[in-house]
């Protein structure tokens, strides 16, 4: 085919697929704007959904999370920041803030093949990052996460074990 | 009307199987996401490749575009801009596929509706063969009137 027929046949199909697109168009926001489960055009809230999502993370108990850790069935992961990471853990916990989940995700998912339970933590019961890390987890396919709510400081103050540095 | 260049050359016969075939996969693919569009909005949200302002209009707009592609293939009817819009098409369900397989995202494909399974390698190669039937429609297509007169 040469490319002058080739052009021919490009220049229509530009013009027939611009008004297909229009027409498209159309129908699809009158349909929308009639219908009874419509959704606003423009109206889509990627927080909203996010903490929906984030809503609906199991969480555990502190004494369930101690049992698996007693029976080596679980593990934590501290989602704060390094520093306090370093200050002190749980033991045998691993330090992974939420934006660092892809760096772990292959890991990760080998242990929970194993039957892991994974429960994140942070400190405080409004604290973020705990959930945030286990909803990134949940995204990269590694369903058996659960929040462990104000994880660190209950597990401090019950007196189980905690580590200190970087591992 | 009248059978007309039956059996004849094969190619324009195989744009037209080629035809029936992207219409029946649009016009499923439409309809599972036009029924219910909320989900189908959350499906692309999780691609997290479009701002918050474009995903609504997109659930709402992509489904109809798709049943009209549907259409106007099954009807001859503006043909070449139908498949030069499914080419584009599967060509940017295949890209936004392969950035969240290398993302690692593990996102529902969206495909048809947000029922559909988990997104794999074979997907993106999926979209990549149905872009070539597309751009072979756009190119060979003769249109109902070689067939019939």
């Amino acid at each position: 085919m040469t490319q002058n027929n080739f052009s021919q046949k490009l220049y229509p199909a530009f013009r027939e697929s611009i008004i297909i697109l229009a027409v498209a168009l159309f129908i699809a926001v009158v349909f929308n704007s009639f219908r009874s489960n419509n959704i606003p055009l423009f109206g889509f809230s990627s927080a909203a959904l996010i903490k929906e999502q984030q809503a609906k993370i199991p969480s555990i108990t502190l004494s369930e999370a101690h049992d698996l850790y007693l029976k080596n069935k679980v593990i934590f992961i501290d989602a704060r920041d390094p520093f306090s990471f370093e200050e002190g853990h749980i033991a045998g916990a691993i330090n992974i803030y939420p934006d660092e989940v892809l760096l772990h995700a292959a890991s990760l998912k080998t242990k929970a093949d194993q039957g892991f339970l994974f429960v994140t933590y942070c400190d405080g019961p409004q604290c973020p990052l705990s959930k945030e890390t286990a909803h990134a987890l949940i995204l990269r396919g590694i369903p058996t996460v659960k929040v462990l709510v104000n994880g660190w400081s209950i597990w401090l103050k019950s007196g189980y074990p905690v580590s200190k540095g970087k591992k | 009307m009248k059978l007309e260049n039956l059996p004849g050359s094969s190619i324009p016969l195989l744009a037209l199987i080629c035809r029936f075939a992207l219409a029946t996969i649009f016009f499923y693919a439409g309809i599972e996401k036009i029924i219910n569009p909320g989900d189908f909005a959350v499906a692309i949200y999780n691609y997290q490749l479009l701002p918050d302002c474009a995903i609504n209009l997109s659930a709402i707009f992509l489904p109809w575009l798709e049943v009209l592609i549907a259409v106007s293939l099954v009807a001859g009817i503006y043909t070449r801009g139908a498949a030069l819009i499914s080419a584009l098409l599967f060509l940017t369900f295949a890209t936004a596929l392969t950035i969240n397989l290398v993302r690692g995202l593990d996102i529902s494909c969206g495909c048809f509706g947000a029922a559909s399974g988990n997104i794999n390698w074979f997907y993106p190669a999926r979209d990549l063969s149905l872009f070539c039937m597309s751009v072979f429609v756009l190119i060979y297509d003769r249109g109902w009137r070689y067939f019939f007169v």
